[in-house]
């Protein structure tokens, strides 16, 4: 059986890891030519790190 | 005195015309074949696609490798491993069969979707998943993710065998 160390990832480090994979598969599946890909990879970044700060700071009044 | 024989002749032609416009012209031999042909090419193609789309399932990657698409297998394999390994290090829920309501049930599927790394995911996780801290939380949500996102490469690669998309 494997074992393994638990990670410990602070909010930001989540979220930039989990838009980071996401976006580097999404740009491959979703284009043939490599600096289409890139472009794709780069904006989607860019949109789940963006629409996710800004969705904390809209959630933020209600948080406490 | 009345010579009806013309109206008669153009009576009986219109009636052969007729006739023969109903008989429906036997098509070609040469025509039926390739039908045939192509039809069961295209059997074979969805039958190959399916295999495919199973095989990307089980291992991920393995259907776009099947297809020599070697960037995107590379990538669709590191993509769900890390997820996967991300998912279990933060020790996320691994959803387990037979589950008492409809979003673990979910979350099974979901989880399921990642093939052969589902057992994986198992093992690493020696001590079961803490949802008690955020970082449990974010490992139930990448587990659940590399799932998806393999079902998702998995019918990326089922069009691209059945030449949909490339």
């Amino acid at each position: 059986m494997m074992a393994m160390v638990p990670l410990h990832l602070s909010h930001f480090q989540s979220l930039l890891l989990f838009a980071v994979i996401i976006s580097l598969a999404f740009g491959t599946l979703g284009r043939r030519d490599p600096l289409e890909r890139l472009k794709y990879a780069a904006w989607s970044f860019a949109m789940f790190v963006l629409v996710a700060i800004a969705l904390g700071w809209l959630m933020y009044p209600v948080s406490r | 005195m009345f010579d009806d024989t013309t109206g008669n002749k153009t009576a009986a032609d219109a009636v052969s015309v007729a006739s023969a416009e109903n008989i429906e012209p036997a098509a070609p031999v040469h025509e039926v074949q390739p039908a045939k042909a192509h039809s069961a090419r295209t059997g074979a193609y969805d039958l190959r696609a399916i295999a495919i789309a199973i095989a990307g399932w089980i291992l991920p990657g393995f259907g776009h490798a099947l297809l020599r698409m070697w960037g995107r297998a590379v990538t669709v394999f590191l993509a769900v491993g890390f997820l996967v390994y991300l998912g279990a290090g933060m020790r996320g829920n691994l959803f387990a069969p037979g589950g008492e309501d409809a979003f673990a049930r979910l979350g099974y599927a979901a989880d399921l979707g990642t093939g052969s790394f589902y057992f994986i995911a198992r093992n690493l996780e020696p001590s079961g998943a803490d949802v008690s801290h955020a970082d449990g939380d974010y490992g139930t949500r990448f587990l659940a993710t590399a799932g998806v996102l393999n079902l998702l490469a998995a019918l990326h690669a089922y069009e691209a065998a059945r030449r949909r998309k490339a």
